[in-house]
């Protein structure tokens, strides 16, 4: 069922079907090449020290993932009300040393709300994309994109940019008006991805071992379904079946990474239903998610990679004891699960307060001091209430950027090609 | 038979009577739609049909059910997506008019009928751009049903992100139990305190995802203005637009004041901060 065998078949048979209509399954990066050297496009390149790994995709296509000197494309929902999915990233980041920018000058992809409501349309949101990619390019870092939703919709709007004329004519337009270039990055990169290929030093850096731990793998739709060809596999995992992502991670830790029947299902967002008809959403992620997660499995945690789906998954199950569903399987995303596993701090880092169903159980499986660190946490909050300053991953941005998306002494990356980090980089 | 026998007697054909004045309710319940309805659906199924998008991601059923049987919506709703494309392919305004009330709205987007369909049809682009068309002629189910999203959109239209943790209040979501919504009842302080203990300056606000400096979001709204996503939502809502209108107008000012503050840290920048203008 959806088994990269099975996808292959179907986009085969598609191209079977498709022959009078021209609408193939093709490698937009090839024609990117093409509109480039047109004049029609900038194309944000990967340069060395981006620091790429190699990785492949579900025809064997070869797409690089930069790890270094990066800029942060966050979630609105995950930072809205899960924000130790972007802080366990950041302190990863630093952990490795890695180089980055967030920053303030970032718009959302705008895609839940399209998803949602429909108040949009392509060439918006291959406006908003474009935007996004241009501030990124500017700064001489190159995105990552933290939401699913935004990977799968850049990845549309960018083959859409390539394939439109028209539609690239008028977001050209658009941006002009703001002083602003169509620059399409050379890949579009899933933060999933960066943790996949940074596993060898995350497993470095691991303190408390998972062994025992049984995990569920919840597969973001918009990871893999929206542009089945651009997401990643490895012969390794599942032999090439399945997403290599999160489960590459779980399975470099040492934990156990279990099947259940229901692994292709969605999780029940909706993206309307999670704000306005929730009793969808409840009802799908217990009975078609959690349930066979708890009962086939037997998961002692969920991971998944996607805002949605952590959001769901999780903040369903507390109303699930009213239906005799009473599971509370702690969900985390595989990037709070790592950053777990190299000792981050479970309050003040990976946040996992802002969960609905509680990590203790997990966290002491795990080897984890929970109740110190609740204790501290606690101490820390009553401070921060009487003015202590926030500790912080990176450098606090000044009153201009309020206002103003500063260049910080950045230069366009093709006239300075190894400039250093600017001000709003990361420390610790 | 003898069912059949005791069921009331119901003419094949309509009366002239009948004809002129159509029942309310068709034998499923559903309002029948009025000539105005129906007028503007055929307007929609034109719009629709002429869409360059309708070619590209209409393009053909086998009937095979593959999209249904994989679609988490059709498990809780009235709702196929097979019968989606195939109302798209019909050209029926009274099947289209049908759908447009509430089934177009049950799809959650997740694309699992595109990633199961052999003849490559994008169903959720297809249910997509039947939404679109819905929200920009105004039709008045489609009002309703995003009658919940002003708070939403009035975030998304100013700074660009969906939601806010001030949006998360436990009022509003009680199905979320306690301890999911920053609440003050689990750690003993307020919402704007357990926002501060996140690691990170940008995201340590409560009306937004995270702060949006005002540049960026007025280059957003200016996206918004030329592209008819303003003009859209005029249809859906023409009172929160003009609000919308009015915090922009406000911003572009405030905009306009900080350029002459920061005059001299600006002096010598190059780019978009140099040249936009609001």
């Amino acid at each position: 069922m959806l088994s990269a065998n099975e996808i292959r078949k179907v986009v085969q048979e598609r191209n079977q079907h498709q022959k009078g209509t021209g609408k193939k399954v093709v490698d937009v990066r090839e024609e990117m090449e093409r509109l480039e050297a047109a004049g029609e496009i900038v194309i944000h390149r990967i340069r060395p020290e981006n620091r790429p790994v190699e990785v492949s995709t579900l025809f064997g296509w070869k797409k690089r993932i930069p790890t270094d000197r990066l800029w942060h494309h966050k979630s609105c929902g995950q930072c809205g009300n899960i924000p130790g999915y972007p802080s366990s990233l950041l302190w990863l980041m630093n952990e490795t040393g890695r180089t980055y920018l967030n920053e303030p000058h970032q718009t959302s992809c705008t895609a839940w709300n399209y998803h949602g409501t429909a108040t949009s349309n392509p060439v918006a949101l291959a406006a908003v994309a474009a935007r996004n990619f241009h501030r990124a390019y500017e700064t001489g870092h190159f995105p990552l994109i933290h939401c699913g939703t935004s990977y799968g919709d850049y990845k549309e709007m960018r083959k859409l940019l390539v394939e439109n004329a028209t539609v690239r004519a008028k977001v050209r337009d658009v941006l002009g008006k703001m002083g602003r270039e169509l620059v399409l990055p050379e890949e579009i990169v899933h933060y999933s991805e960066w943790v996949h290929v940074m596993a060898p030093e995350i497993l470095a850096r691991q303190k408390h071992t998972v062994e025992g731990i049984v995990a569920t793998v919840h597969e973001p739709c918009h990871y893999y379904k929206m542009v089945p060809e651009d997401a990643v596999y490895d012969e390794a995992i599942y032999a090439g079946q399945r997403p290599a992502v999160p489960s590459g991670i779980l399975m470099a830790l040492g934990a156990k990474v279990a099947d259940y029947s229901t692994w292709y299902d969605c999780c029940g967002f909706g993206f309307r239903h999670i704000l306005s008809e929730r009793e969808f959403s409840r009802s799908f992620a217990n009975l078609r998610k959690i349930r066979p997660m708890v009962e086939e499995a037997h998961a002692d945690v969920a991971i998944t990679s996607d805002t949605g789906c952590v959001t769901t998954l999780d903040k369903s199950q507390w109303i699930g004891k009213a239906h005799g569903l009473p599971y509370m399987l702690p969900v985390l995303s595989d990037v709070q699960f790592a950053a777990l596993a190299m000792g981050a701090h479970p309050y003040k880092i990976a946040q996992v307060h802002w969960h609905a169903a509680s990590a203790e159980a997990l966290m002491t499986k795990m080897g984890i001091d929970w109740k110190a660190a609740k204790a501290e946490f606690r101490e820390y909050l009553q401070a921060l209430k009487n003015g202590q300053a926030p500790e912080l991953l990176h450098p606090a941005h000044g009153e201009i950027e309020t206002y103003f998306a500063i260049n910080k002494g950045q230069v366009l990356p093709d006239e300075a090609p190894a400039a250093p980090a600017g001000a709003g980089g990361r420390s610790r | 038979m003898t069912i059949v026998a005791h069921l009331p007697q119901r003419a094949l054909t309509l009366t002239e009577e009948e004809s002129a004045a159509p029942p309310a309710m068709e034998l499923t319940g559903r309002r029948r739609a009025s000539p105005e309805e129906r007028a503007l659906s055929e307007t929609i199924f034109r719009e629709f049909h002429a869409d360059p998008r309708y070619h590209e991601f209409v393009l053909g059923c086998l009937n095979c059910g593959e999209c249904t049987t994989g679609c988490p919506a059709a498990r809780f709703y009235d709702f196929s997506p097979r019968e989606m494309l195939q109302i798209a392919e019909t050209g029926d305004a009274t099947t289209l008019w049908d759908a447009l009330q509430e089934k177009i709205w049950a799809c959650c987007q997740c694309y699992t009928c595109n990633m199961r369909c052999r003849f490559g049809n994008d169903i959720a682009g297809i249910i997509s751009v039947m939404r679109e068309l819905s929200v920009s002629h105004g039709v008045a189910s489609t009002r309703k049903t995003l009658a919940p999203f002003g708070r939403s959109l009035t975030l998304l239209m100013t700074v660009g992100t969906q939601v806010s943790s001030d949006m998360i209040q436990p009022d509003f979501f009680r199905d979320w139990g306690p301890f999911a919504t920053g609440s003050d009842r689990a750690w003993g302080v307020g919402a704007d305190i357990m926002r501060r203990a996140i690691p990170s300056d940008v995201l340590q606000t409560t009306r937004s995802s995270w702060e949006v400096s005002v540049q960026t979001s007025l280059e957003l709204f200016r996206i918004y203005e030329e592209t008819g996503v303003l003009d859209m939502l005029r249809g859906l809502d023409p009172d929160l637009t003009e609000m919308l209108i009015d915090i922009i107008e406000e911003r572009r000012e405030e905009f306009e004041e900080a350029r002459e503050r920061f005059r001299t840290e600006l002096e010598g920048m190059r780019g978009p901060v140099a040249t936009f203008r609001g």
